[in-house]
């Protein structure tokens, strides 16, 4: 057994004054900077000024519609099983039609949930879900976060509304090889 | 019996076993579709081919008998071609749409080429278009497409249900599964072919798109359609049970009728929006749950609906109560509430109330018999041991004034419910145990109140079936938290705490099948 | 040289009828065989070494060896459905001489100890049938057939069934289930309808040809049956002769005579070009090369050391003007529309084969698919029920790698390199 002796550091050096004055000097001066040369300023004015992602970013999902405007979507349920978030959830009915056979009454996403790992896009067979380049998801209360098939396929800024593509039709795809 | 050796292993089986079934009983897998333990042999899709030793040729397993000394493998690599080439042969035509086939997840195709397949596809030619989406009756929908002519179905209308509705018409590649005209597949066992199919084919238009297979879990029960007491696997989730299937044994070997696949629908509550749309289209059609029971703490049992408090019943203090019967509870249950009754209420006005009694020894000579209730034997038998009496015949019930009512819990068997509920009403207080809303219960006077009770999968307890079996069961799962079996009314009346049983111990079957099998 | 057993009457018109076929010494082997034993009579049969003339070529007096003694009724069914393409042997056997096969029938009845026997005739063929129905009747109100026949105390019963058509229920185990009422499709063996067959009861199915030949066995004896033929194709057969060549038609030689003779002598030689190619026994079997026709004598085992069979003794010459492509599509298509769908292998592997030979001719295959086509009927050689499969797949192992150079220049160029860009003459 030994006795350590710590050393404590001297009054010098744990007098904290002189780095703060630094610091504030040093905010000082780039405060003035970007006052005088706005163009520089690293930071944006959110919410006025928006940074532009790449077209490519995974964001808020889309569901495809075909070009008649019904839903691509099969409710095969592999979104689902995929989603390590648990926050799709899917409702299957029956079509009229027997060549579309199956259909979702109901999808919906839990946004909150959602940790937008791209799984569900992936998982998707006919390329029914993607994700779009939309990110900023505000909303007043709980429910504007649980997203619908009307909010998912039919909301203003997608294809039908000239935004975000969004129709995919079958011949198209196979023309690209898909 | 026999000596051999399958893959190996040295087993004895019986003599006149078939090689498939040795395979079966040395554990050993082997690929087949057209064989069924319940079937005759079509020896047709050419799956289960082996190699026995001194044979240049292989042999189809089922349509071979094991002899002495046979030395058989389904290892070697020209079974192992064979078994390739014969899936790839099935899937040629098949038209692969996985996603939205109610088979997926319990498909024998997609199994066996997790098992014996994984190759690359080499059919780059159209495929050949059959029908899809065809009505063959009230419960079954047939893909011809998906379908791979195994007859299973073809045999089991044949030879089990013998009426004979299903065929195979055309032949080639063009032969597809269909009724004749004006003969749709409606026999009380049509759902079995569904079960049987191995392949997305046949699908039952009661189970089609509601649920994945992949999101289910399955445990064992007891049907209570009737008193034959097939044994059966239930099917359920977080959000309820989704159908039943028949499971292999004595009683029912390994059908079960299409009236007992309806037992789960009185098990589910009511859960989602969706309900009345998915109504139009026949997907969901069952009873409500009662679910408005709030609490039994401390004997006393609250309602949310009404805000009355029904206090703790002191039997006792009753001058003349009753007690209504229906053979549709546990044996259990019938021990603890007649116990229970013997020493509350002497013994007294005990009534046996009975469906069409009349009926009650009709059998149609496979499984559906005419006493509708699962467990009368047992009510009888426990009638017996407390010494007590019951009375066929419900009389008016003006003179009582406690009337408790075991209520059925598949209502619809009981054609003159109504009329008993009037019955019953004319009772000072009345005290109705049921699974399942009544009709007329908001016509009912207010000095009746329905309590829930537990159905079949929620609690665990034994049935006495026809013959005298006694079938225990276990709890599947609970779905309604407010619901009470006889043991808790028993100790409710008492003045005991009742504990509420938890919904879904478990949290979420979510993934499961997925990570497990993790070959995709 | 012909040697004319069978058919040795054929050319007299009244041989047709009772009292023609009687002038000519019929039924008098009858008369000798009810003089003999049952026993005496398979023993002789199997003395004289006679195959099955269906195709199969299985001893025949070994097959009636099979029947359990088990006290149950037995079935003699006569496979007449002769659907293989370009036979048509039979049909003119029981188009000529009705009663000689009526005759045969009787004596194997007798021989096996049935009561009942059915014909199950091909359903395109309605002349051979009606002159069966009036040869059968003739029989019973001469006493042939029914009650006692000829004061022997042997009773048989004899009918004529007519099939739909189908090319499956040529198969034996396919007729029965058709004659039976059913799907006319092929039963699991074992049990064999030796055991099991038309209504589980034992059942023994010959051929036409076979069955009459059982007339001249019985009356001069299995050695002198056996004079002509070889040690293990003994006696003579019926070839149905069709195709590129001058004379068209049945010829009866003894087995083991030279095929290049039977086309240059017999038949006037090769019509309309140089030989190329035969197909010996029915296209279900492999084809040979003109090489291998030079060294081929008929009989079953030089044919089947060559790979091929001598199947029902249909042989198909083609001259150097058919390119093989359009040979194998309509084989092919043939297979593909009277495969009976109830084995996976052979249900979905004809298909296939149809669709990648006709995809040879549309321009839509690969080189690769070449090989895919001999891949694909290996594959479902000798794993289904019967031998339709098997049927198909031999023709394709025997074209493909003969003519291989063929096929690859109808991939590779988009026509025919046997008769150019003009339209083939074969369709279906």
């Amino acid at each position: 057994m030994s006795v350590v002796q710590v050393k404590r550091p001297q009054l010098r050096s744990s007098w904290y004054l002189p780095a703060i004055l630094a610091g504030m000097v040093f905010t000082f001066i780039t405060m003035l900077k970007n006052l005088f040369n706005k163009k520089r300023m690293p930071t944006l004015n959110y919410p006025e000024e928006q940074y532009q992602y790449s077209p490519r970013f995974k964001g808020n999902h889309v569901l495809t519609v075909k070009k008649d405007g019904d839903l691509r979507c099969t409710a095969c349920m592999l979104c689902a099983t995929a989603c390590p978030a648990d926050c799709i959830s899917i409702l299957a009915s029956e079509d009229e039609d027997p060549k579309v056979e199956k259909f979702p009454i109901s999808y919906e996403i839990d946004i909150l949930r959602c940790v937008f790992c791209g799984f569900c896009e992936e998982a998707c067979p006919v390329d029914a879900i993607r994700m779009g380049p939309e990110w900023q998801t505000p909303g007043a209360n709980g429910d504007n976060f649980i997203y619908d098939i009307k909010q998912l396929a039919y909301r203003n800024n997608l294809n039908q509304g000239h935004g975000v593509p969004s129709v995919v039709e079958d011949e198209e795809r196979h023309e690209a090889g898909i | 019996m026999v000596k051999c050796t399958i893959n190996g292993i040295d087993i004895e089986v019986e003599a006149g076993t078939s090689v498939i079934e040795a395979f079966k009983q040395a554990g050993q897998d082997i690929a087949h579709y057209c064989w069924h333990p319940g079937l005759s042999v079509a020896g047709v899709c050419r799956l289960c081919m082996v190699e026995i030793e001194g044979n240049p040729r292989l042999q189809i397993a089922c349509n071979t008998q094991v002899a002495e000394g046979m030395k058989v493998t389904n290892q070697s690599e020209m079974v192992k071609d064979a078994v390739k080439w014969g899936l790839d042969f099935h899937l040629i035509n098949h038209p692969l749409d996985c996603p939205i086939c109610d088979q997926a997840g319990e498909c024998g195709l997609q199994d066996q080429y997790m098992h014996f397949g994984k190759y690359d596809p080499e059919m780059a030619l159209s495929k050949v278009k059959k029908h899809k989406v065809v009505d063959l009756g009230e419960r079954v929908v047939l893909d011809s497409e998906r379908c791979i002519l195994c007859s299973r179905c073809v045999r089991f209308t044949e030879e089990v249900s013998k009426s004979n509705e299903l065929g195979i018409f055309n032949r080639g590649d063009r032969s597809e599964i269909g009724t004749f005209d004006g003969m749709p597949l409606n026999n009380k066992y049509s759902v079995n072919t569904v079960d049987i199919c191995p392949v997305g084919a046949l699908t039952s238009k009661d189970f089609r798109f509601r649920q994945r297979v992949w999101f289910l879990k399955d445990k064992p029960s007891v049907c209570t359609g009737c008193s034959t007491g097939c044994n059966i696997d239930v099917y359920f989730n977080k959000d309820g049970v989704w159908r039943v299937k028949p499971h292999h044994s004595d009683v029912n070997g390994y059908w079960m009728c299409d009236e007992g696949r309806d037992i789960y629908k009185a098990v589910n509550p009511i859960t989602t929006d969706f309900v009345g749309e998915r109504e139009n289209k026949k997907a969901v059609k069952k009873p409500n749950r009662i679910l408005s029971a709030h609490s039994y703490h401390d004997g006393k049992m609250e309602f949310i609906s009404t805000a009355e408090t029904v206090s703790s019943i002191e039997l006792g203090s009753f001058s003349n109560p009753a007690l209504i019967v229906t053979g549709q509870y546990s044996n259990e249950e019938y021990d603890s509430i007649l116990g229970f009754w013997k020493s509350k209420a002497g013994g007294k006005n005990i009534f046996h109330w009975q469906n069409q009694p009349e009926q009650w020894q009709d059998f149609d000579g496979l499984l559906i018999r005419g006493d509708k209730n699962p467990n009368t034997k047992g009510l009888l038998a426990s009638l017996e041991k407390h010494g007590l009496q019951a009375q066929s015949q419900l009389p008016s019930m003006e003179g009582f004034d406690f009337v408790l009512v075991l209520g059925p819990e598949n209502q619809w068997v009981y054609d003159n419910i109504s009329q008993v509920a009037d019955q019953v009403s004319q009772a000072k207080k009345v005290i109705w145990l049921s699974a399942c809303h009544l009709e007329k219960a908001s016509q009912m006077p207010k000095h009746v109140t329905f309590v829930p009770a537990k159905t079949f999968v929620e609690k665990s307890g034994s049935f006495t079936n026809f013959e005298g079996k006694v079938q225990s069961f276990a709890m599947v799962d609970v779905f309604v938290e407010e619901a009470l079996d006889l043991q808790q009314v028993t100790q409710w009346f008492a003045g005991e705490r009742v504990t509420a049983s938890l919904a879904h111990p478990w949290q979420s079957v979510h993934n499961e099948f997925i990570h497990e099998r993790g070959e995709l | 040289m012909e040697v004319k057993i069978l058919t040795e009457h054929y050319s007299d018109d009244n041989y047709r009828s009772l009292d023609g076929y009687k002038a000519k010494g019929g039924y008098e082997t009858l008369k000798k065989a009810f003089s003999m034993k049952p026993e005496d009579i398979v023993a002789e049969v199997k003395a004289s070494g006679l195959r099955g003339r269906g195709g199969a070529g299985f001893p025949t007096g070994v097959k009636w060896g099979f029947l359990p003694n088990n006290g149950e009724p037995r079935y003699l069914l006569c496979n007449a459905d002769e659907g293989e393409p370009c036979t048509f042997k039979d049909r003119m056997m029981m188009e000529k001489a009705p009663h000689q096969l009526i005759e045969g029938m009787i004596i194997s009845a007798f021989a096996i100890g049935s009561h009942k026997s059915y014909i199950y005739i091909r359903g395109e063929y309605v002349y051979a049938a009606k002159v069966l129905e009036k040869a059968i009747k003739e029989a019973y109100d001469a006493g042939l057939l029914g009650k006692n026949i000829m004061g022997s105390g042997f009773d048989h019963d004899l009918d004529v069934y007519r099939g739909a058509g189908a090319y499956i229920c040529g198969e034996e185990t396919g007729m029965i289930s058709s004659l039976e009422g059913k799907k006319g499709q092929p039963k699991l063996k074992p049990p064999f309808p030796a055991v099991q067959g038309y209504l589980a009861k034992p059942t023994i199915v010959n051929n036409v040809e076979t069955l009459a030949a059982v007339i001249p066995i019985i009356r001069d004896g299995a050695a002198a049956y056996r004079k002509n033929g070889t040690e293990k194709s003994a006696g003579t057969k019926l070839f149905s002769v069709a195709g590129d060549v001058n004379k068209p038609g049945n010829y009866e030689v003894p087995l083991g005579y030279k095929m290049i003779d039977l086309i240059n002598n017999e038949c006037g030689g090769v019509k309309g070009g140089k030989l190329k190619a035969a197909i010996p026994g029915g296209t279900s079997a492999p084809i040979i090369t003109a090489e291998e026709i030079e060294k081929a004598t008929l009989d079953y085992e030089c044919l089947a050391e060559m790979g091929t069979m001598l199947g029902s003794g249909s042989i198909v010459i083609m001259n150097d003007t058919r390119c093989m492509v359009d040979m194998m599509k309509v084989i092919s298509h043939f297979y593909h529309h009277e495969s009976c769908g109830q084995c996976t292998p052979c249900r979905e592997g004809t298909g296939w084969l149809h669709k990648l030979v006709t995809s040879v001719i549309t321009g839509q295959a690969k080189l690769t698919d070449i090989d895919l086509l001999c891949e694909v009927a290996n594959k479902m050689k000798g794993r289904t029920i019967c031998a339709l499969s098997d049927a198909a797949a031999l023709p394709v192992l025997g074209i493909v790698p003969k003519f291989r150079d063929e096929f690859e220049f109808y991939i590779k160029e988009g026509y025919s390199k046997v008769r150019g860009k003009s339209h083939g003459q074969m369709h279906h």
